[in-house]
């Protein structure tokens, strides 16, 4: 950057920062050169025992989640977004903002006199009513907010941004985002909300009807997910460990795996073929070769090879799975942050 | 590379414009895919038109002058395929065109005019959270748009935005149009909040204190003075439109029933009713007002912060229209209650 004009009179050190407020896991990339994920978990002590255990007013992310018998546990967003704009949730996204924020070191009470530019990633289809409740939990914490939709992100970051197709899926939605080389609109991006927790859900109910006996939380699918999801043919048995009677017992679950992973395909693949349809026909080829595949829920074996079978049918394409997915929509957010010139900044005061 | 940064910068700045709009509350400014293409088509059914206008006198001389819907629905389909916004107009046509009965042309049904209830300063109803009816409204009639331009229809829109347009004037923009059917989308507010249900109104009469209440809060937005009330009111009861109009309703009821009923056992289906609403009242064709799902439910104004149950509700619309294009309601008319 050869430009060096001064807008603000302010001496205040500025802080960049891209952050991708996930329903399962947020993640904050810093132009300080942190980068920090954490489980979207926020958790208040139940009554004064617990706040005398826990000796915290309030517990974040695994924290969170390991104590969660003694907190009032909130999982604030909900399909990407704050759930039904309750209060304690938009307190909950507050929390794990400043909880953001200090892993890259800001301090919260003084703010180490740091002026912080925030890029917030939400779903593509996100309602003028959502921006605004995740721009009004966010607007004390930081001095000016940028609000993208997450797949733009992605693309931005990864310089994506002309006859690309970007396919987010994370846990509460599948975003779609064609990059044209102008600013997606509505007609260009699309939001799914089978998605991770949607593959959780079915492989709760399947594994509850084939191992009735068996006893295990969402928490625990959440996290056989993580380890063994696929679609296709198995590499190998998924055989988890889950109590039966009070007794750790392995029970396979491979076929419930499977199904549940799939279920969310027939969306998806009508989704990506709808969209690649309505793509200018001289670049629909130069697009179908073009799909990044990201997000946490991006990564289920099996997945990218799957959609370009489909793409085998309407004339061949190729799908990159984008190896870092936990911090692909962060980076991107940070790379908007630091590209964003001085002025532009200013009229996005939070 | 350097396309790469000039890309990057334009991005950015539309970006930030967008930001900006939010912040102060303004819509977003709407950059249409293949609008190159929209342009060109433009271009070239001007250059139809006037070679049409060049050998209008012996058109005329053959088949008399164009005053019938079929006319202008031949006109209409030399015009490009794509959504159109038109001007708001404020006069009300003194002369309404005759129905054309879709017995006599196999695809009556061409062009249709869809409109977002409310908008601007006209919120509509709300939630205790901030969700708006206007917005549900418009994303809903843009879902719906997309669908079925998809279908090869073309498609009108009373707003693209957020701002006002009056009853009167949305019916005129239809008119003008030359739209073949006027499909209004709102949300309700039922005062058993328990209650979740879809219901679609066509222009009639109606004893029922609840309904006559509900139209009058519903059109308190008309802009249309006393005089030209009388004069509408006067053609409330253009049979064959009306009948056209039921007929368009049960069709949609049906099919918003069946689809969303599917979805939620709860919702219920509150039938087809006949109201004196002015936004249908101010129209030239059949016209219908869906009430698509309730805001003062719980469960329900959560399900329409959801894009996909939006999706579902766009996707029954037009599955209703397009039955009732294709001639043959009945079958999903079954689903729906009559009045």
């Amino acid at each position: 950057m050869s430009e060096k004009k001064e807008v603000s009179h302010e001496k205040r050190e500025v802080l960049q920062v891209g952050i991708d407020l996930g329903t399962s896991r947020s993640s904050i990339s810093a132009s300080n050169g942190q980068r920090h994920v954490i489980e979207s978990y926020v958790g208040w002590p139940l009554d004064m025992v617990a706040r005398k255990v826990l000796k915290k007013p309030v517990l974040i992310g695994r924290e969170a989640l390991e104590n969660r018998p003694m907190l009032d546990l909130h999982r604030p967003l909900e399909e990407g977004l704050i759930k039904d704009g309750s209060e304690k949730d938009e307190a909950a996204v507050r929390e794990l903002l400043w909880h953001l924020l200090s892993l890259v070191g800001v301090d919260r009470e003084s703010r180490n006199g740091v002026k912080v530019r925030a890029v917030v990633g939400v779903p593509a289809e996100a309602l003028r009513v959502n921006k605004q409740q995740v721009r009004k939990a966010l607007q004390d914490a930081v001095d000016s907010l940028l609000i993208v939709s997450e797949p733009f992100a992605v693309a931005y970051g990864m310089e994506a941004l002309l006859h690309t197709m970007v396919i987010d899926i994370g846990a509460g939605t599948t975003d779609f985002c064609v990059m044209n080389g102008h600013l997606p609109t509505e007609e260009d991006q699309r939001t799914l909300t089978q998605a991770g927790d949607f593959i959780d859900e079915q492989l709760m109910r399947l594994t509850r009807e084939r191992h009735p006996e068996a006893q295990f939380s969402i928490h625990m699918v959440r996290a056989w997910k993580e380890d063994g999801s696929f679609v296709g043919q198995p590499k190998s048995p998924v055989v988890v460990t889950a109590p039966v009677g009070g007794k750790p017992t392995e029970i396979d679950i491979t076929q419930e795996m499977r199904q549940a992973c799939e279920s969310i395909l027939p969306p998806l693949i009508e989704s990506m073929l709808d969209l690649l349809s309505r793509v200018q026909p001289e670049y629909q080829e130069k697009v179908r070769n073009n799909v990044i595949l990201s997000g946490g829920t991006g990564l289920i074996r099996g997945l990218g090879a799957r959609l370009e079978q489909e793409l085998a049918a309407v004339g061949g394409g190729k799908v990159r799975v984008v190896k870092d997915p936990i911090f692909v929509g962060s980076d991107g957010g940070l790379a908007i942050a630091v590209d964003a010139p001085d002025s532009d900044w200013e009229r996005l005061t939070a | 590379m350097a396309n790469v940064d000039r890309i990057k910068r334009q991005l950015l700045r539309d970006l930030v414009q967008q930001n900006v709009d939010l912040i102060h509350g303004r819509a977003p400014r709407r950059r249409r895919r293949g609008d190159v293409w929209r342009f060109a088509a433009r271009v070239a059914s001007l250059a139809f038109l006037s070679l049409a206008l060049l050998g209008s006198s012996r058109l005329i001389s053959m088949f008399g002058e164009p005053r019938s819907a079929g006319a202008a629905a031949g006109i209409a389909a030399a015009r490009p395929a794509s959504a159109k916004v038109l001007e708001p107009a404020t006069a009300v046509p003194s002369k309404p065109l005759d129905p054309v009965d879709a017995a006599v042309f196999p695809l009556a049904v061409h062009k249709i005019a869809i409109d977002a209830g409310h908008g601007g300063g006209s919120t509509g109803t709300r939630t205790p959270e901030g969700l708006l009816e206007k917005d549900i409204t418009l994303d809903i009639a843009r879902r719906l748009e997309r669908l079925l331009e998809s279908q090869s229809f073309q498609v009108v829109m009373t707003r693209e935005e957020d701002r006002d347009v009056s009853l009167e004037q949305r019916g005129a923009l239809a008119d003008r149009a030359g739209a073949d059917i006027f499909v209004s989308i709102h949300v309700n507010w039922i005062d058993n909040r328990r209650s979740r249900g879809v219901e679609t109104y066509y222009l009639g009469p109606t004893d029922d204190p609840y309904l006559t209440r509900f139209a009058a809060f519903e059109n308190r937005e008309s802009g249309y003075s006393m005089a030209d009330m009388k004069h509408l009111l006067e053609r409330i009861y253009a049979g064959v439109r009306q009948d056209k109009s039921r007929r368009l309703a049960e069709t949609v009821q049906g099919s918003l029933f069946q689809a969303l009923g599917k979805l939620s056992p709860e919702v219920e289906d509150r039938g087809v009713k006949a109201a004196p609403f002015i936004v249908l009242l101010s129209t030239q064709m059949p016209a219908i007002l869906a009430e698509v799902s309730s805001l003062s439910n719980e469960d329900e104004a959560r399900l329409l912060t959801k894009p996909l149950y939006r999706q579902y509700i766009a996707e029954a619309l037009a599955k209703g229209i397009r039955a009732y294009a294709d001639g043959a309601p009945e079958a999903i008319a079954a689903g729906g209650k009559g009045s």
